[in-house]
């Protein structure tokens, strides 16, 4: 990673990320007033007071946008031909998130509160995507050293197996010293890194050459092992870490890549039958998986017991209509549990309460701007220089998509609940970092003036098939 | 209704309508994108960037825009002219095949080359992999879209 390679200051303006930052803008002060007006009049409190606009917390929305507006700056000082759309379309889901939990009851969070607690991760992402979004202009050091990163990825994976903390009976979170923090969040990129890396080597063989088996193509055999071991890496998550969203994330992501690379839909399907054998397995054997697929297909067997969460998301939604009840005048109280409150709303339900408080219309704009970021994903894909790059950002951007879409479809009860994040809103470190590096990388990505890949070595794959003759 | 409750009514559908105004912005931005990308001359298939070039001719740091069928070499009715003395007339030929590309030596005196190694007859191709005729050293990428 070159960090240093030329100082010299080339300002080059944006000014479409500029102006649809002023848009995002306006909309959080917008949201902030609704926010401190509706609290007022349920609480009855006189709603004139004070001078200029009334703002729920105008202090902590005012550093966030001059957080956004600050990485905009040191963008545009450095100069580099890069995506403008990005930026602001998080900027944009980092502030309905700090809006959610500035309204939430702030005892959840420590000493700080919930709502600066989540100001200071949020600008915290903020620098990491400013940081490698200006720095990073050679990916050598990712590209040269995917087993490196996969093996860091593993002993990850295993020092939570062995040191991590149960907390709700999911053993997630590592505690070292006075850190603490989720791997699950930082494998999902370690995971992408590795694969784009081992696809774009093995590319020329594993689209070419296959092995029959009945109507399917295989992969020739050898290659066949680290899909093997992806399949046995996210069922050890299910069953060790009992963590079924992170399982389902990254095996989701696994098969998309695949197919991405080989435009094989094969491929897929025998990972999709893969993974139904063993789910259907693990539905026997472990009482968690049962539970979690038990109230999936029917809440309200269970409605004040396992299913609670779920039927009072479902109400949620329902009392939220299509226009919403307007922020601040839902019933997503959390530690004292009234009618109507959702447990571990903050990390597992913000799509719930923002459905109960903006309501189908505000639960589709957010939607949208998901959609946003997948589309720039793939777009700076599409025009990546090699394969590397290709699979890379494609694998990054449907991280965050595939990722929003498991918790979203799972408030929904669309598909079975998994407790994990929805980026940039759900509460919380690990993901808000991890997410600002994805981001981060996305755009770094996206400069086609950037430093040439480097000169890549024979692989063997490759040497394999020259030996062969031709195909 | 009251003029409070009014109020408070015309800040949620703002904040409402200024999340859209946003998404609309962002749309308009990514469909001229789009337009633009779609617009562009000729679908290339991928491009062929010269690394190093000793004698001048493809001249270093030029990128030429692929079709399916590429010839390579020194005679001048081939697609890239390679005008180097280790090149032979006609030298090796690049061609595009449904997935993937592949490099056909023909019959050269000294050898086409993928990342160093030496092909003989026919080899795959991946983008970002240095082909190697004589002394010129050229770098498949993928298209510009």
């Amino acid at each position: 990673m070159t960090l240093t390679a030329e100082w010299r200051l080339r300002p080059r303006l944006r000014r479409r990320e500029l102006a649809l930052l002023i848009v995002a803008s306006l909309a959080l002060v917008a949201g902030s007033a609704s926010l401190a007006l509706t609290r007022r009049y349920v609480a009855g409190e006189p709603l004139t007071g004070g001078p200029g606009l009334p703002l729920a917390n105008g202090t902590a929305l005012a550093i966030y946008i001059g957080g956004l507006l600050t990485a905009h700056g040191i963008l545009v000082l450095t100069g580099r031909r890069t995506d403008q759309i990005l930026l602001p379309t998080v900027g944009l889901l980092g502030g309905i998130s700090l809006l959610l939990m500035e309204r939430l009851p702030q005892d959840l969070a420590g000493g700080l509160g919930l709502g600066t607690t989540q100001l200071v991760w949020l600008i915290g992402s903020i620098a990491v995507i400013t940081a490698i979004a200006a720095l990073v202009r050679s990916d050598a050091w990712l590209r040269l050293y995917k087993y490196t990163w996969a093996a860091f990825g593993v002993g990850l994976l295993l020092l939570t197996f062995v040191a991590g903390r149960e907390i709700n009976g999911q053993r997630l979170t590592l505690v070292i010293g006075p850190l603490s923090g989720q791997p699950s969040e930082l494998l999902k990129v370690i995971l992408v890194v590795f694969l784009a890396g081992y696809l774009s080597e093995n590319r020329a063989l594993l689209v070419e050459q296959s092995t029959r088996l009945g109507p399917f193509r295989l992969p020739p055999l050898p290659y066949l092992a680290p899909m093997v071991a992806m399949w046995a890496i996210a069922l050890s998550i299910v069953v060790v870490q009992r963590d079924l969203g992170a399982a389902l994330l990254l095996f989701a992501v696994f098969l998309i890549l695949l197919y991405v690379t080989t435009a094989r839909l094969s491929f897929v399907v025998l990972g999709l039958v893969a993974f139904v054998a063993g789910g259907a397995v693990l539905y026997q054997v472990a009482p968690h998986v049962r539970t979690r697929i038990d109230i999936w297909i029917d809440p309200f067997a269970a409605s004040l017991g396992a299913g609670y969460q779920v039927v009072q998301a479902l109400h949620a939604f329902a009392r939220g209509g299509i226009l919403g009840t307007g922020l601040g005048a839902g019933l997503p109280d959390v530690g004292g549990l009234p009618p109507g409150g959702i447990p571990a709303l903050h990390t597992d339900f913000p799509f719930a309460a923002l459905g109960e408080e903006l309501g189908l219309i505000g639960v589709l704009a957010i939607l949208g701007l998901y959609l946003v970021v997948i589309e720039r994903g793939l777009r700076i894909a599409a025009s990546a220089v090699d394969d590397f790059r290709a699979i890379l950002a494609a694998g990054l951007s449907l991280v965050i998509g595939v990722q929003a879409f498991i918790i979203a479809a799972g408030n929904l009860k669309l598909i079975p609940l998994t407790g994990i994040t929805l980026p940039f809103i759900s509460y919380g470190g690990s993901s808000l970092l991890t997410n600002g590096l994805v981001v981060g990388l996305l755009i770094a990505l996206s400069d086609r003036g950037a430093e040439p890949p480097p000169p890549p070595t024979a692989s063997r794959g490759v040497r394999r098939l020259m030996d062969r003759g031709a195909p | 209704m009251d003029g409070v409750v009014l109020s408070i009514w015309i800040l949620r559908l703002l904040f409402l309508a200024l999340l859209y105004a946003f998404l609309w912005a962002v749309v308009r931005v990514l469909l001229r994108d789009l337009r633009a990308a779609a617009h562009e001359p000729g679908a290339e298939l991928g491009r062929l960037a010269v690394v190093a070039s000793p004698g001048g001719e493809p001249a270093p740091g030029d990128a030429f825009s692929l079709d399916a069928v590429t010839t390579l070499g020194r005679d001048v009715n081939n697609t890239i002219v390679i005008d180097d003395e280790f090149a032979s007339g006609n030298h090796a030929v690049l061609t595009y095949r449904g997935r993937a590309w592949y490099i056909e030596d023909l019959g050269s005196t000294n050898g086409t080359f993928v990342n160093g190694s030496p092909v003989d007859g026919i080899a795959p191709v991946a983008f970002g992999d240095e082909l190697q005729l004589g002394n010129v050293r050229l770098r498949l990428e993928r298209a510009r879209r």
